[in-house]
């Protein structure tokens, strides 16, 4: 963007105006991201002044633990579960919520509804679904009286159980806003198009797939590859659920999760936690660019370019 | 006509499903809010909807165990309200510059503003709280509020919504006047930046209400808690027994930002679209 003749000599102030983001993010970003690059290659505990670079080591230890593979199963399959009727279910209701033939009424009121409880903190939606699913919880009371259960049952005992209620929380909190981004992307898709595929005689199948779908590319990725960013460092849900160790079985022991175990184990090994930190990291930025790179339209990243 | 009738009962179906969702949305947070005013006894005999008369009771118990919760909710306001204002004035400061100077290193910082969207910054809390402790920072909120200043998520949306409303000429006639490069931001900019600003505002005190993990890591000392961190401690063994007690903690925690969804979810749910969608 350029201002003309009288705007060149100003073009230096551009450097205090970003000035405070580019330090602050030095100091508090980056340097401690490089601090655990760092540590992730020592033997620091958290009560010892000393330590020493031991190389790959902490990277072999993590590699072989079997609860660290685990907790990245755990992760993903959290993520996937969570994620797929998120989606579907955002696809679903943007087209019904856009769609002129219906015209239905309360779109804006059920949208924020459906948005209400991502806004909630997290620490107490966990904490209110335990509750809620305890032994002695209102989940257990209906079951019974409506004969659903022959009795009260230790829900949070049952692996399965326990991972299915982390994903539900976890669509539970994030389905609204799923569904509004998706629906603001069908909204900014120009009505041309479909007027001139409906003289055309496409039926309203042909047209989501031929038109909807790739137009809502762009906010798709977007949407995957954030909700992925924020699924693979998922970690309140998880923690304040059960036993803060992923209990019953680690079954909901996230990589977070196992970051912060070893994190405060009793010698409080932050070498080892930095490690982790580090694999969920690389590994998650990775795959975030990656999709990003090949998912996003190659023609729309073309044009970004040139407009830029 | 068939046509119409087939519309009418898909309508029907459709709002039928729509109604569901709204229910599985709102009963959970509403049975929160009424079992906070029931005692544990009724809590644990029944399942109700209608609210009870044992809040003062429940809140009694709730304070005399050893936690302070408006101390938490003071020292959360705290944090969140000073983190808010830094994140959101340096944000659009920095989105301002990226969009108005073309200078070296712009393109460069714009994209790699991009890329930090996309990567998961929080995984480096091990490194973080290290630095910090060797700064003696820990038990301190500094490292809570300042980083909220180099917020790559908040400088994205504050681009995408300067993008939208920055006026050429309203910038050349503030040079002509003799108005500072600065002055132009703060007089001319801010004020029309105004209502995004707001909105901006509003996900940055929410997230930092909400954000239990940074805290639980850099704080140890109880007077320092924060909000979540009750929470957390709620579920531990002093109140074990005392569901009515711990409902009420929970829906105190959530209470402010019920009441902040309640007056500003217009502008909260048109802001979310902000970053994804370019109009």
């Amino acid at each position: 963007m350029s201002f003309g003749k009288s705007s060149i000599n100003k073009n230096s102030s551009g450097y205090f105006f970003v000035m405070p983001f580019v330090l602050i993010f030095l100091t508090f970003g980056l340097w401690p991201l490089i601090n655990t690059f760092r540590l992730s290659f020592t033997d620091t505990i958290l009560m010892s002044r000393t330590f020493k670079y031991v190389g790959i080591k902490n990277f072999f230890i993590i590699f072989n633990d079997p609860s660290f593979l685990k907790a990245f199963k755990n992760t993903a399959y959290i993520w996937v579960l969570n994620f797929i009727p998120q989606i579907g279910l955002a696809l679903l209701f943007s087209v019904w919520f856009t769609s002129k033939r219906l015209k239905l009424k309360g779109v804006g009121m059920f949208r924020t509804l459906f948005y209400l409880p991502n806004i909630l903190m997290p620490a107490a939606i966990a904490a209110l679904f335990a509750s809620l699913f305890d032994f002695y919880g209102p989940a257990n009371q209906i079951l019974v009286r409506l004969g659903v259960l022959p009795e009260a049952m230790m829900f949070f005992r049952n692996s399965s159980f326990t991972q299915i209620m982390v994903i539900y929380i976890q669509w539970f909190m994030w389905f609204g806003q799923t569904i509004i981004i998706i629906m603001a992307g069908m909204t900014s898709i120009s009505g041309d198009f479909y007027a001139s595929a409906m003289i055309d005689g496409a039926n309203s199948g042909q047209m989501f797939r031929k038109i909807t779908l790739p137009m809502l590319r762009p906010v798709m990725v977007y949407t995957l590859v954030t909700s992925l960013v924020g699924g693979m460092q998922m970690f309140d849900i998880p923690f304040m659920l059960t036993d803060g160790r992923g209990a019953p079985n680690g079954s909901i022991m996230t990589a977070n999760v196992f970051m912060y175990m070893k994190y405060s184990s009793s010698k409080g090994h932050i070498g080892l936690a930095s490690t982790v930190g580090v694999i969920i990291f690389v590994i998650t930025s990775v795959v975030a660019l990656g999709i990003f790179k090949i998912l996003r339209d190659p023609d729309e990243a073309a044009a970004k370019k040139k407009r830029s | 006509m068939k046509y119409k009738t087939n519309t009418n009962i898909q309508k029907t179906i459709i709002y039928i499903i729509l109604i569901i969702i709204t229910i599985i949305c709102i009963i959970p947070i509403w049975l929160l809010l009424v079992n906070s005013t029931r005692s544990t006894p009724a809590i644990q005999s029944g399942v109700s909807l209608i609210p009870s008369n044992n809040l003062i009771v429940n809140y009694k118990i709730l304070s005399s165990r050893g936690l302070n919760i408006w101390r938490a909710v003071g020292n959360s306001f705290y944090i969140s309200i000073f983190s808010t204002l830094f994140g959101v004035y340096f944000s659009v400061m920095t989105a301002y510059g990226l969009k108005v100077y073309t200078f070296k290193g712009r393109k460069f910082l714009n994209n790699f503003i991009l890329i930090l969207v996309l990567v998961p910054m929080q995984t480096s809390i091990i490194g973080f709280y290290q630095y910090m402790s060797k700064l003696h920072l820990l038990n301190s909120y500094i490292p809570l509020i300042i980083p909220a200043a180099a917020s790559a998520a908040t400088v994205f949306f504050a681009l995408q919504y300067l993008d939208a409303i920055i006026i050429k000429d309203l910038i050349h006639a503030a040079r002509i006047d003799g108005c500072s490069e600065f002055g132009i931001f703060q007089k001319v900019m801010l004020p029309i930046a105004a209502p995004g600003m707001f909105t901006l505002a509003i996900f940055g005190f929410v997230g930092s209400w909400n954000n239990f993990f940074t805290p639980f890591i850099l704080i140890s000392k109880m007077e320092k808690y924060t909000l979540p961190m009750l929470v957390q401690t709620l579920r531990g063994d002093a109140y074990k027994t005392e569901l009515g007690a711990i409902y009420l903690g929970l829906a105190m925690s959530i209470f402010p930002i019920l009441v902040v969804y309640s007056i500003f979810a217009k502008s909260i749910v048109s802001g979310i679209a902000m970053g994804a969608v370019k109009e």
